[in-house]
């Protein structure tokens, strides 16, 4: 099975993410799977479009996470947007970090009890980061 | 090199590796959706992997709920094409799944 030629996300994970948030005795249908797939695809190209709009419409050439935050909430999926709000600002925080430590690395090595104190603080403030610093916004 | 005590310690879910769905594969998508999408941030398929995980998590508790209520223990894709139906949230996937959905309510699109 090629996932559509690679137009879609792969069956395999998408059926694990399935499996995780139904019972075990459940019992799953390759078409299930398979119409989950192009739906969880769909969802990705919609979110997309909308996130794309906006940008084009503020004359900005690179969407970011916020922006994706933005069209979540835009198309009625605040839900979504409030948890990946939450996700980012998790993330950009473990991002300034992991910079830290290797700009550190560099100079000394004595820092290294700094990040595994980052790790054991699991309570994010819900005060999220709207304005990303240029350390985040890594092109692909 | 990866300093996988920071980061993974937030995504993790315990059983596979720090994103459950590939990056690579995201951004190909995200290119796809439009020609107005050039330039995406490193962050953008990060995100996504993480509202998928959401989604399809919904996704799937909604159609379980159909399925259980025709007392099978397998979840089919007409039990998929019912939780969308009747999810106004879903719209967007409603020529999707019209396909195999038990009530038809427009023509098969061309694929």
């Amino acid at each position: 099975m090629v996932d559509e030629q690679n137009r879609t996300l792969p069956i395999a994970n998408v059926g694990r993410i399935m499996k995780q948030i139904l019972p075990p005795s459940a019992k799953l249908s390759l078409e299930a799977k398979q119409r989950m797939q192009e739906c969880a695809t769909e969802f990705i190209s919609f979110v997309t479009s909308e996130a794309s709009d906006k940008c084009h419409r503020e004359n900005r050439k690179t969407m970011t996470g916020d922006d994706i935050c933005r069209a979540l909430s835009a198309l009625g999926l605040d839900n979504y947007a409030g948890a990946i709000v939450r996700y980012l600002h998790k993330y950009r925080e473990a991002e300034r970090e992991r910079v830290i430590a290797s700009q550190n690395k560099a100079t000394s090595s004595s820092r290294d009890e700094d990040i595994e104190e980052s790790d054991q603080s699991g309570q994010p403030s819900l005060q999220a980061d709207e304005t990303p610093t240029p350390l985040m916004n890594i092109f692909i | 090199m990866r300093q996988a005590g920071t980061y993974s310690g937030m995504v993790i879910s315990g059983k596979t590796g720090p994103h459950l769905l590939p990056l690579a594969r995201i951004k190909k998508i995200m290119k796809k959706s439009g020609e107005e999408v050039k330039m995406i941030s490193g962050e953008s398929p990060i995100v996504f992997s993480k509202a998928c995980e959401l989604f399809i998590k919904e996704l799937t508790q909604r159609s379980w709920m159909v399925t259980i209520k025709g007392k099978t223990r397998t979840l089919s894709k007409e039990d998929v094409a019912s939780a969308v139906l009747a999810t106004d949230l879903f719209d967007f996937l409603l020529n999707l799944v019209s396909q195999s959905a038990p009530a038809p309510l427009h023509p098969k699109p061309p694929n």
